[in-house]
């Protein structure tokens, strides 16, 4: 075997290609959309999957969130000296949206990793298995959700129209759940202890985020943490609503911000290693 | 109208979690495999599976490739098929293009046979009326009968692969992949199936079987190609290029 003159692939991508790139980016956002058919049954399908032949089915999703907030409301009213009336409603919307972001987080990190089988075979839109993801989280999310009528009843609230703004906040919450997708993705397809370091990430996260607490309870000198929090503040847009408040303009700018940076540094990046995906897995 | 053109296309993949090195460079340099490249100025380790590829195929084409494990033949299969975008050189493909090689994929378990027919339509990017449309003849061709409302995984792997078979050749594309001829089940299906597989191969335009068969080849393939080590050694008459590959110090010559 004679020995080859040799590039480093890192030269071979340096190559003036950046306009291919981009367009096939567009493109491939483009297809991703357009296979809706197929993304939305793959990601109902995960559900389906995921509790097919137990007993109550998907319930379990609304079961098990409904068991938690339970155990943790009687735990902690008693730990911060809150009546339940005073507590659970927060700590319920609290968890429903928390888990929504955080999972969204989580599974970012699997979504070519996971779909390996795919992408190894059929030249499918990548962008798509990012979107299987979000209809996966979001059904969750609905399953979720069905808890919240129940609250209002046991505790005689009426969230009034300001209700209606969740629909915006998803919106937000799953715009940036898209580029948070695409971007780490790639990530964990290319380094395989992302969806590890995410998932201790989250777990911090999860203490540092007012959802077990709320922002009052904090010394009026360190409550500025919570602002500059982007997952408080998305959860913010999610769950406040629903409790019958309008977010705050804040929450809107910063859940905005998030998504305009993150769109800005994970679009180019797509760009340029979109096509190196099938190569990672 | 469908036509494949490659050009120079040279596909290598990164290997990142070799830490020893030098190690594994050792023992596969000599055994099986494309080229293992390492670059000694940083730890950058690669596998060639392809290099400098230049292929250009038009409608009524069958290609046949050939050559020992690690060649390269599924690698090429999968550019063609537009898995691997080549990071260098040019790969155009025009036409629509399945590859036969997991007949299985996508397929669930729990969903039944009727559900699995139409997401596989799903997957192929049509209309769930074009696919109901394609479902009395699955039925007719996999006999499968009452099963067809069944979950999957009440199936006998011959059942499976039966189902399998079926949808994937309802639709007869432009270009056609396949890794080795698919065949199935039990003696009165591999009859049906043998004969599908060849109506689908003479609708398509463009056929291009990677084989160990040398008999496959010689029987459905109008040329071939010899990969050894990620290139392509020779390319021409069917016959020609078997020769080559039978004969091993012919193709070292000829590289």
């Amino acid at each position: 075997m004679t020995p080859v003159s040799h590039e480093p692939m890192e030269e071979l991508l340096d190559r003036p290609k950046m306009r291919d790139q981009l367009v096939a980016a567009s493109v491939d956002l483009g297809r991703g959309l357009a296979r809706w058919r197929l993304w939305w049954l793959l990601g109902v399908g995960d559900i389906r999957q995921r509790y097919q032949r137990s007993w109550v089915g998907q319930f379990w999703i609304t079961l098990s969130m409904l068991v938690t907030i339970v155990a943790l409301g009687v735990v902690y009213s008693y730990l911060f000296h809150m009546s339940l009336r005073e507590y659970l409603p927060s700590l319920t919307l609290g968890m429903i949206g928390w888990a929504l972001i955080s999972s969204m987080v989580t599974e970012a990190c699997t979504v070519f990793t996971g779909a390996g089988n795919y992408l190894q075979q059929v030249p499918l839109p990548k962008t798509m298995f990012v979107h299987r993801m979000l209809v996966r989280n979001l059904v969750t999310f609905a399953h979720n959700v069905t808890i919240v009528p129940l609250l209002y009843l046991a505790f005689g609230i009426a969230p009034g129209w300001p209700a209606l703004l969740v629909l915006i906040g998803l919106a937000i919450v799953t715009l940036n759940g898209f580029w948070i997708g695409l971007l780490l993705g790639m990530l964990g397809a290319r380094f395989r202890d992302m969806p590890q370091m995410i998932a201790s990430l989250m777990q911090i996260a999860f203490f540092v985020t007012p959802v077990m607490w709320r922002q009052d309870q904090l010394a009026p000198g360190v409550s500025w943490l919570v602002d500059i929090n982007p997952l408080a503040n998305l959860l913010r847009l999610v769950r406040d609503p629903l409790l019958g408040h309008v977010p705050t303009l804040l929450a809107y700018v910063m859940g905005i911000a998030l998504m305009v940076v993150g769109f800005s540094v994970t679009l180019p990046f797509f760009a340029r290693f979109r096509a190196r995906i099938p190569y990672w897995l | 109208m469908a036509s494949i053109e490659l050009d120079q296309v040279t596909i290598e993949f990164p290997i990142y979690n070799a830490r020893g090195r030098s190690l594994t460079g050792e023992l596969f340099r000599r055994t099986v495999g494309g080229l293992i490249q390492s670059d000694k100025s940083s730890s950058y380790v690669s596998v060639v599976a392809l290099r400098d590829i230049n292929l250009k195929l038009t409608d009524g084409d069958r290609l046949g490739l050939i050559g020992h494990n690690g060649a390269g033949k599924t690698t090429l299969l999968r550019v063609l098929a537009g898995v691997y975008e080549p990071l260098s050189g040019r790969a155009q493909i025009n036409g629509t293009v399945a590859s036969l090689t997991d007949i299985t994929m996508g397929m669930d378990f729990e969903k039944t046979g009727y559900e699995n027919i139409m997401m596989r339509g799903v997957f192929l990017g049509l209309e769930p009326k074009e696919m109901r449309r394609m479902i009395p003849e699955i039925e007719a061709f996999t006999e499968l009968g009452e099963f067809l409302t069944l979950p999957l995984r009440t199936y006998s792997s011959g059942m499976l692969l039966r189902l399998a078979f079926a949808v994937t050749t309802a639709v007869i594309p432009e270009v056609l992949i396949m890794d080795e001829l698919i065949g199935a089940g039990d003696a009165a299906f591999v009859v049906k199936a043998t004969a599908r597989l060849n109506e689908m191969i003479s609708n398509s335009h463009i056929l291009v079987i990677a084989s160990h068969d040398v008999e496959t080849i010689r029987r459905l393939c109008t040329k071939a190609a010899l990969l050894q080590t990620g290139r392509i050694v020779r390319v021409g008459p069917v016959e020609e290029v078997i020769s080559a590959y039978l004969t091993p110090n012919a193709t070292t010559a000829a590289s």
